[in-house]
């Protein structure tokens, strides 16, 4: 194997220098359907239909699909979820090629602990989880995270660093694990969680106050409130960045996860209520018809007794009539990539992980889809890239996002991974690109236990929210127990009539 | 000037024996046999040179030239020689083809160049004198040759790069020439054009195929490589030693012919012995076909499938002479089916139950090959083998390796199955470990197929003992998300090495 790869690299350097060329494009391109709503709503066509029916669903992710599984399984089957896109998913749509399935954003889930109860009873109608063990067949397979740093890779995602840093580590542990054990950081967040002084303060401030300073703790604690909150630590909520922490105290090790991420349980969910959703139907419109809501999209306007909105918060001003104030409501741009690669780029130290991490990149690393894959060898794949823009303001970053061409965000790409893999040019052959303006919720500093966002996850009356972004938190777990209850809310004011 | 001659009828006369010890060589190693291979190669050899010698008359003019060519062409077939035939012992059905081409052919170059030389210098010499002098460097050179090769040639340089160091040698003395007839010369700057050339060729081979192969594999094994082939998945070499043949995948030694019949006798009938009557087996890894000749032991059996990765490690070990005789032709036999698969996905897309499973895979060194010691695909594998049958692991050292030994036996524990651990000694790997692993209570075979030359009846019950330097050590299972498996065999065979 060294030799082969000492040989492959002989020849790169005898071969010409000209890169080869790379194919791809952008995908989903969702803001140009979104953006209808913010700027030509009155070109939008009047719908020829009207259909009456207790309950609409606004927006196909997780939360809405949540919404439909839990009415679905309590019986009630009268309702639609209507969906933008040509396919429902939102964060957990999937693609696919002749290599392997692969996400477009959200790939995988922890393992839900005993906490997480409405996790488990859809981990365990899944079949994931049969007489309390867990099917190792979709838990991540070995290694799962290696990180790049000092030329080369090492085994986990934690820097090593100056002996100090050691002590700090463990100290940071103890720290998230009493605040583990003091039952106020839960999942779904609102069992446990209640207003808190440390939603006043940002994580780099509470990492400071405990003197915490080594820069390899410091950049993982970054790192993580990145990858969780596509924000940095000065910006996030310390209570927000502890959550991530101390949340979870898993029954097995994990996390869940599948080639097309959470595709996987996308394609069940629609699997058993796909029979509810409609697709292409954008909502413009919500208002008040007497005691009814009407919803109106291009094809059919509903005349619904609920509305459950599933659909980002800060959408809603640009739909409905009296939206509640939603304006702290912030939200970070991601950009993701899927690489299709047929030869592995060279490299030196730890093997291949499913989460690859390089330390101190602008980009969040990339996963192996086919990492998840019973066969021992390949000679191609697809590496999931991500990065979140958690530096400056998030409307300037989409701007960023939006302005410029694939090629140069292929090229940002690619110089990132570059960095870990200086001959990553020379294997990829295909970069697609998912541009997403409004990835996650920022659980900013106060945003947590804001009256605002308080207000409008507790709303009452015939139109309930939904999304994950009710949590300050965007994860499937929140999405989930979001549409849950949204449903039960919903149910509840249906059979008061 | 004389003298200076002579030293070219010695070097080409040491190139041209080099190239026929060369031939007889390689086709001693890769086809065995090694009075036939011989005797019908210099036969040949001598024979083409006769013919060239008979062919020398016919050139009549601007001699010089025609030598200086002649010596180009001897290097460049006789440097490449032996490059070409491994090449066409890898990678085609005709090997006997070009080994007597390519001999006849060099032969036939050889057998011009003396007498071509003794007209060239017939002006210089006495008749009588020529003739003993050229005879005298002639026979030096052969002698010298003879010497070199297997005291330096052979063990220092290997064959391929021997055969270009000739190649060069030749193409030396024809720039040379170029210098020492200058004066019945026209046109020398072609000539040497060429000779550069050449030159340039041969020392290209020996940097690239040379520095790529053979002499990193001859510094790596001990022995003589006799084939080497770089598939999709793996480094195939293979070594030989006088009798005693070895097969080296990504450097891993699998078998020494000298005494693999203990550990394919050891890996098939203490459990498929145990299985009366039985038809189908299945062989995962073992694509060598040696346990499958264990398996063909037993007339009961109907099927044998067998699941291999590597296409080119099966069709080698059911196509070439040497690695067929020693699998008794196993792979081409009627009975068995080769499927060219990764094991885990196939198994998963497989329905098929079989009486006996051979789980023959390279030892867990990494976290690929990990996947296949794990509880997921001991599930997924117990779910293909029938009620009263049984599988049998191999599994590593329980000397070397005991952690990693007795983690692979907690892991099969781990799925609900029995375990009957044993171990065998193998010379050329050290003491090895198996595990039986099945639903039944488990009790040592009362017979065996005949013809076995190490288990008998009477000793299969003793493999089952373990000393106490190998008894059972605690261990983890080994799971697809917690591979501990690669972590213990690293942290074992760590400890040997140092």
């Amino acid at each position: 194997m060294n030799r082969r790869l000492f040989l492959s690299a002989g020849l790169i350097g005898l071969s010409s220098k000209a890169d080869r060329r790379i194919e791809g494009g952008f995908v989903f391109e969702d803001q140009k359907t979104g953006h209808l709503l913010r700027d030509r709503k009155k070109t939008l066509p009047r719908p020829a239909r009207e259909v009456r029916v207790p309950v609409v669903i606004v927006g196909g992710g997780i939360a809405g699909l949540s919404a439909a599984w839990e009415l679905d399984r309590r019986g009630f089957r009268d309702f639609v979820l209507l969906e933008m896109n040509p396919r429902a998913g939102g964060n957990s749509r999937w693609g696919e090629n002749t290599i392997s399935r692969y996400p477009w954003a959200a790939h995988y889930l922890p393992v839900p602990d005993h906490g997480a109860t409405l996790v488990r009873e859809l981990c365990q109608e899944l079949g994931l989880l049969k007489d309390g063990a867990w099917d190792e067949r979709h838990l991540c397979f070995s290694p799962q995270e290696r990180l790049f740093q000092y030329g080369q890779w090492y085994e986990g995602l934690e820097p090593t660093g100056a002996p100090g840093a050691h002590e700090q580590y463990r100290r940071f542990e103890e720290a998230m694990s009493g605040f583990r054990v003091s039952g106020e950081f839960t999942i779904p967040m609102e069992r446990g969680g209640k207003p808190s002084e440390l939603d006043r303060i940002s994580m780099a401030e509470w990492l400071r106050r405990n003197r915490f300073d080594a820069p390899g703790l410091a950049w993982y604690v970054n790192y993580a409130c990145r990858d969780d909150y596509g924000a940095t630590a000065a910006e996030t909520s310390a209570w927000a960045g502890i959550h991530y922490f101390a949340s979870r105290a898993p029954d097995d090790k994990g996390p869940l996860t599948w080639p097309e991420g959470n595709g996987w349980i996308l394609e069940r969910l629609l699997a058993k209520l796909g029979r509810y959703v409609r697709t292409n139907a954008l909502v413009y419109r919500i208002r008040k018809d007497g005691p009814r809501m009407r919803v109106t999209t291009p094809e059919a306007e509903y005349s619904a007794e609920v509305v459950i909105y599933a659909a980002p918060t800060f959408t809603a001003p640009y739909v409905m009539e009296n939206a509640p104030r939603v304006d702290d409501f912030e939200y970070s741009p991601w950009l993701t990539a899927n690489l299709v690669l047929d030869r592995w780029p060279s490299e030196r130290g730890f093997e291949p992980a499913w989460d690859n991490v390089i330390l101190r990149s602008p980009g969040l690393g990339y996963v192996v889809a086919n990492h998840q894959s019973l066969a021992t060898r390949s000679d191609a794949w697809v590496w999931t890239y991500y990065t979140s823009f958690a530096e400056g303001a998030p409307a300037q970053n989409r701007r960023w996002l939006i302005e410029h061409d694939w090629t140069y965000w292929r090229n940002a790409v690619l110089d990132d991974l570059a960095r870990a893999h200086p001959d990553i040019r020379q294997c990829v052959r295909r970069v697609d690109i998912f541009r997403i303006g409004h990835a996650m919720i920022r659980p900013k500093v106060g945003f947590i236990w804001s009256q605002q966002r308080q207000a409008v996850a507790g709303g009452k009356g015939n139109l309930v929210f939904a999304n994950s972004d009710l949590s300050g938190l965007s994860i499937f777990e929140e999405a989930q127990y979001r549409g849950v209850t949204a449903a039960r809310r919903a149910l509840r004011r249906i059979s008061r009539g | 000037m004389p003298f200076l001659l002579l030293v070219s009828v010695f070097l080409i006369a040491a190139c041209g024996l080099i190239y026929e010890l060369i031939a007889g060589t390689l086709a001693s190693y890769l086809l065995g046999d090694s009075v036939f291979q011989f005797s019908t190669i210099i036969g040949s050899y001598l024979f083409a040179m006769g013919v060239g010698s008979f062919l020398s008359k016919y050139i009549d003019r601007a001699l010089v030239a025609r030598f200086i060519y002649l010596e180009l062409m001897v290097g460049l077939v006789g440097g490449f020689s032996s490059s070409l035939l491994f090449l066409a012992f890898a990678y085609t059905e005709a090997f006997h083809l070009v080994l007597y081409l390519l001999v006849i052919l060099v032969g036939i170059l050889v057998g011009l160049e003396i007498p071509l030389l003794m007209r060239i210098l017939k002006e210089r010499f006495e008749f009588r004198d020529l003739v003993a002098h050229v005879l005298t460097f002639d026979y030096l050179g052969a002698l010298g040759a003879s010497l070199l090769f297997p005291i330096l040639l052979v063990p220092k340089l290997g064959l391929a790069r021997s055969a270009l160091l000739f190649g060069i040698i030749n193409a030396g003395v024809a720039l040379w020439s170029t210098f020492l007839f200058a004066d019945q010369l026209r046109r020398r700057v072609n000539l040497q054009i060429a000779c550069a050339l050449v030159l340039a060729a041969l020392l290209g081979g020996v940097g690239l195929a040379d520095r790529i192969s053979d002499a990193a594999d001859n510094n790596l094994y001990a022995d003589e490589v006799i084939f080497t082939r770089n598939t999709r998945y793996q480094r195939i070499v293979l070594t030989r030693w006088k009798d005693d043949v070895r097969l080296f995948l990504n450097s891993h030694l699998q078998f020494s012919s000298r005494d693999e019949y203990r550990y394919h006798e050891a890996l098939v009938h203490p459990g498929l012995a145990a299985v009366p009557g039985a038809r189908h087996v299945l062989v995962l890894g073992g694509g060598d076909g040696l346990a499958v000749r264990e398996i063909l032991k037993y007339p009961s059996i109907e099927s044998v499938t067998l699941v291999d990765l590597d296409s080119e490690m099966t069709r080698l070990f059911s196509t070439q002479p040497f690695l067929k005789r020693l699998n008794h032709g196993s792979l081409t036999d009627s009975r068995v089916h080769v499927i060219n698969a990764d094991a885990f996905p196939w198994l998963d897309t497989n329905a098929k139950m079989f009486d006996f499973v051979v789980v023959d895979f390279p030892d867990p060194t990494n976290y690929s090959l990990g996947k296949l010691y794990t509880t997921g695909f001991y599930r997924l594998l117990a779910r293909h083998v029938s009620r009263n049958g049984w599988l049998v692991v191999q599994s590593t050292s329980p000397m070397f390796a005991r952690q990693s030994y007795w983690c692979i036996v907690e892991t099969l524990k781990r799925v609900g199955l029995r375990t009957y651990p044993y171990h065998v000694y193998v010379p050329s790997f050290g003491e090895w470990g198996f595990v039986l692993a099945g639903t039944n209570s488990y009790e040592p075979p009362a017979a065996l197929p005949g013809g076995l030359r190490f288990l008998s009846a009477s000793n299969v019950a003793e493999l089952f003992h373990f000393p106490n330097d190998m008894t059972a050590v605690a261990a983890e299972a080994n799971r697809l998300n917690d591979q501990v498996l690669v972590r213990y065999y690293e942290r074992d065979w760590r400890a040997i090495a140092h």
